[in-house]
């Protein structure tokens, strides 16, 4: 493949890691804590929206290679994200009687709960859409580019929720208020701004966007009650490098992760044409540097941020 | 004056969580009892039981002098755990890759086969990992060295999958043998050992042989490393030492404006912790005589989780009733499935982890067993004569379950 | 204009020049004024004047963008909290937060620096030392306590105790790591009279036996009545310097309150 084929899947990956990152950044600057539990959400949108699929099925026509279905399918994901989000905000959250770190930690036991739940009812093995896969676009095979019109999907799909989170944020009453919580939540109680209200709305879109990330996940790969919680670490990886609590960050941070994870055996091919001197040492390299590794080196920017930037690449010195 | 120099003494003032700890704790010892004198449970599977839960409540003491002490918040258990049960596996097993590496090097593969050169391997390591973890986190708010160790699990779990050139991969390090292997006297205990029969209900006998005295041996290994971590962390814990952790806990910025170093005190609590977990993790090995890929899932770490916030954050003791709570689970819902329904156990035991991480926060966020007396070096207190200890817990003055 | 650090005789804390921006807003804004030795030195201004900012900077909690800061001649500019504590500066906060599980004189035994027992390793290898200096520092604690007439609470919960009584025991443990410059942030926010007046007392009593006070506070009966000299801050520099009686008489001071209240 060449250098365009690997940006074009850093791309579509991107794009899934930038949804899942933008709503768990929300959370983090919103209800205040690091949510455990986003990976998970993503998950059950992805299995909300498969048995979605099943039911409506075919639906009628198609656009970029996707029955009618699939879009009310993905619908469904996002809102059943979200509801589940919202309840468990309401029955769980919301009672709770501890600090940022309490709530961090029952969020484990949520992902837990939600993931158990998905595994008990759909079994642990991989499952796929009911949909044709497709080949690649025909036009841009000799550019060394071989995505599918669903990669398409997922990446137009995406843009659109990010511009209309963007649209939302800047000119809406709602997206003041979300911001001025974010910078200060006490002030913002005083300032009259119904925070109970905001939080749940936080939760809604959050969530939603986690949703949607779960199901072109699913579509992009395949699904497995643990999709959500593997990609945890990524999607952390991406809102520290943005900085956390910053939604733009987290795009940027989400967009940055996602490109290098796809990139990664572009780099080996890259280390392996180098000469590296000494030898152990272009071994060492050429064995770290793949595959089987994308996850770790996401980790590695991670701590990386941590040690130079901890308010990630976009924000202030130290804490 | 305290349940920790006079347990006899101090049953009467028991509280109520700590009284229906005890009652529950001696009902399911005598449930065991009976299982096994009737033959359900078989003797050899209980001592491993034991030694389970043993191992759990080391680990659970590791997480405590972390969490429990300086509310450092740790996910990465399973690989400190991990680190410590490869590196007793790696340099114990026949079947490890080691053996060839090392063949032909000088004096290196005089160390294979020694567990002590294991668990001196397998603490090394962990102790290194700490530090490379605790340096970009621990200068941070706490939230961030629960991200970061996270990662460092996943990091851990997937070197061991693929580096198959030091760790087999996926098949797991085999031919294991005992931690006692090679010792004078313990080393062959249990061969030396008659077999015995017992028959304390007629018609079901109860058969004592080599294995049995092997998990014996176990047992008394874990309850030595147990003994001797308890021992530590109770000093620790009583100690100005313990009490600079604890008021990190509480507010950092306080220990720093006293002149308290905290950077150093949360590196202090992280590094001795990770060594606890890689004790276990070696005892592990030498219990189960197998490691693989598959026990350095996140579960382990949670397990662990369960444990310390269930049994008290800061509390030896509750960390100790943790990891029979674990077990519990994790044979139950074998046990479940095998018996009763038939449910995925592993599933079941993740929806059982999420609904006791979430209810103890929601009802009891100090958890069941919160350290109860003041935490004032024993002697200094005695000393005076002791006349103005407080006469009951220092949390539980507000009648059982005061919220905080 | 500026008759700062250098005209103290004998400064116990001398800060220079000191800067702070957060996002472009100069929070301290080339801050000078120096502490005399065994004074108990008030520092006041409008709400936003900067005042906890300068705290954080001169305890080094906040990393200052330039000046320096001098602890007893020593430079402390950029050191990290224990650092500077070390060198005879403590200081507290305006919002204690209880030690959970802790009795109060538990919490009072955080206070004393250097304690052997806050070393790991000599716990095991002498416990003897370390069971001495307990033993030392609790009856050390204790008689403080009695000082301040609340030794009655010594071992109570200290999540128990009134928010009035925290500062009490938070001055009291302050001075077991005996400073030599103390920071007070706001010490009678939120303390019913009675108990100010005790910490008045309190605060003048230690000051008689020697230690420097610098404190922030917005009740200015109470910083008029103890402190002299007074510092005025506004909009983060420091905008006089003199006797409470001077500076209640300031037309500079009273435009600042003025024009800096809401």
């Amino acid at each position: 493949m060449t250098v365009i084929g690997y940006l074009a899947n850093g791309l579509v990956f991107s794009s899934i890691i930038v949804l899942g990152s933008i709503g768990l950044s929300l959370v983090y600057s919103i209800a205040d804590f690091a949510n455990f539990a986003h990976g998970d959400t993503m998950t059950i949108g992805a299995y909300a929206s498969l048995v979605t699929f099943g039911a409506v099925g075919g639906l009628g026509g198609a656009v970029l290679g996707l029955p009618y279905g699939f879009f009310v399918a993905l619908v469904v994901g996002i809102a059943a994200a979200a509801a589940v989000a919202v309840i468990t905000e309401r029955v769980i959250y919301e009672p709770l009687d501890v600090d940022s770190i309490g709530l961090l930690i029952t969020s484990i036991g949520i992902a837990f709960v939600y993931r158990a739940l998905i595994q008990i009812r759909f079994g642990s093995d991989f499952t796929r859409f009911d949909i044709q896969p497709l080949r690649p676009i025909e036009a841009l095979v000799p550019y060394g580019v071989r995505v599918t019109l669903h990669d398409v999907a997922i990446v137009v799909s995406a843009a659109v929720l990010v511009v209309g989170l963007h649209v939302l944020l800047q000119y809406t009453d709602l997206g003041r208020k979300m911001r001025a919580m974010a910078d200060n939540p006490d002030l913002a109680r005083v300032s009259g701004i119904r925070t109970r209200r905001v939080k749940l709305w936080t939760w809604v879109i959050g969530a939603g966007l986690a949703g949607a990330g779960g199901v072109f996940l699913g579509l992009f790969n395949q699904l497995s009650p643990r999709m959500g919680f593997n990609l945890l670490l990524v999607i952390f990886a991406a809102v520290i490098l943005g900085g956390i609590g910053s939604v733009y960050g987290a795009m940027a941070g989400g967009f940055l992760i996602g490109m290098i994870n796809q990139l990664t055996p572009f780099f080996s091919d890259v280390v392996e044409a180098l000469p590296i001197w000494p030898g152990w040492l272009a071994r060492l390299l050429e064995s770290l540097i793949s595959i089987e590794y994308a996850n770790a080196i996401a980790f590695v920017i991670m701590v990386a941020v941590l040690l130079v930037r901890p308010n990630g690449i976009a924000g202030e010195g130290a804490t | 004056m305290s349940a920790l120099t006079d347990p006899r003494g101090a049953v009467e003032d028991l509280t109520r969580p700590e009284g229906w700890v005890l009652g529950v704790s001696a009902a399911f010892l005598l449930f065991l009892l009976a299982a096994l004198l009737t033959g359900a449970l078989g003797p050899t599977y209980f001592l491993f039981l034991v030694g389970l839960a043993g191992m759990y409540a080391l680990l659970s003491f590791g997480l405590n002098s972390q969490w429990g002490f300086a509310g450092l918040i740790n996910f990465s258990v399973a690989a400190f755990f991990g680190v410590g049960a490869y590196g007793a596996a790696l340099f114990t097993a026949s079947g490890s890759p080691l053996v060839e590496l090392f063949e032909g090097v000088p004096l290196l593969p005089s160390l294979l086969g020694l567990p002590i050169v294991g668990l001196v391997v397998g603490l090394a390591v962990a102790f290194v990992l700490a530090i490379l973890i605790g340096i970009p986190t621990l200068r941070l708010r706490a939230d961030y060295l629960a991200i970061a160790s996270l990662g460092l699990a996943e990091v851990v779990r997937l070197i061991v999958l693929n580096e198959r050139w030091l760790t087999n991969g996926s098949a797991g390090v085999r031919g294991i043998p005992g931690f006692f292997a090679g010792w004078p006297v313990l080393g062959t205990f249990p061969e030396a050992m008659p077999g015995l029969r017992l028959e304390v209900i007629p018609g079901s006998p109860v058969l004592l042989e080599t294995a049995f005295w092997q998990a014996l041996l176990n047992v008394l290994l874990v309850l030595a490393f147990a003994g001797g971590v308890y021992f530590v962390l109770r000093r620790a814990h009583r100690s100005p030492w313990g009490r600079v952790l604890r008021t990190i806990r509480s507010d950092e910025d306080l220990a720093r404006a006293l002149g308290k170093d905290t950077y150093s005190f949360k590196m202090q609590s992280f590094v001795l912790g990770s060594l606890i977990m890689a004790l276990a993790g070696v005892f592990y090995t030498h219990l189960n005589l197998y490691v693989g890929p598959g026990d350095l899932d996140p579960i382990t770490t949670f397990y662990a989780w369960v444990a310390v916030i269930l049994g008290g954050s800061g509390s030896n003791r509750g960390a100790l009733f943790g990891g029979i709570v674990i077990v519990t689970i994790r044979e139950g819902t074998r046990f479940l499935n095998d018996v009763a329904l038939p449910i995925d156990p592993a599933p079941l035991r993740l929806l059982l982890i999420g609904v006791v991480i979430i209810a103890v926060m929601r009802y009891r966020p100090q958890g069941v067993l919160p350290p109860q007396r003041e935490l004032i070096w024993p002697s200094a207190v005695d000393g005076g004569g002791a006349p103005d200890s407080p006469d009951s817990g220092v949390r539980e003055q507000k009648g059982g379950g005061g919220d905080e | 204009m500026s008759e700062g650090a250098l005209a103290k005789q004998d400064p116990v804390l001398a800060v220079d020049d000191l800067q702070k921006s957060f996002g472009g807003l100069a929070a301290t804004d080339h801050a000078t004024f120096g502490v005399e030795r065994g004074t108990i030195t008030g520092l006041i201004g409008p709400n936003g004047a900067g005042k906890s900012t300068l705290f954080n900077l001169i305890s080094g909690f906040y990393e200052p963008d330039g000046g320096t800061v001098e602890v007893n001649g020593t430079d402390v500019t950029g050191m990290e909290p224990y650092e500077v504590a070390d060198y005879g500066l403590i200081r507290t906060f305006q919002t204690p937060r209880k030690l959970e599980g802790m009795t109060v004189r538990e919490a009072m035994l955080v206070g004393p620096r250097e304690q052997p027992g806050e070393s790991f390793r000599r716990l095991f290898t002498s416990p003897g030392t370390v069971a001495e200096s307990e033993s030392a520092n609790l009856a050390e604690a204790e008689r403080i306590l009695a000082e301040f007439e609340i030794d009655h609470l010594a071992t109570q919960p200290a999540t128990d105790i009134s928010g009035g009584q925290m500062k009490l025991v938070e001055l009291a443990r302050a001075m077991l790591a005996e400073p030599e410059v103390l920071l007070l942030d706001e010490p009678v926010a939120g303390v019913n009279p009675t108990l100010a007046k005790k910490l008045k007392t309190q605060i003048r009593r230690l000051n008689e036996q020697g230690t420097t006070f610098l404190l922030i506070e917005h009740d200015m009966e109470f910083v008029m009545d103890l402190a002299d000299p007074i510092v005025v801050l506004d909009q983060g520099h420091v905008l006089t310097e003199g006797t409470p009686e001077g500076v209640r008489n300031d037309d500079r001071v009273i435009d600042a309150y003025l024009g800096g209240g809401a």
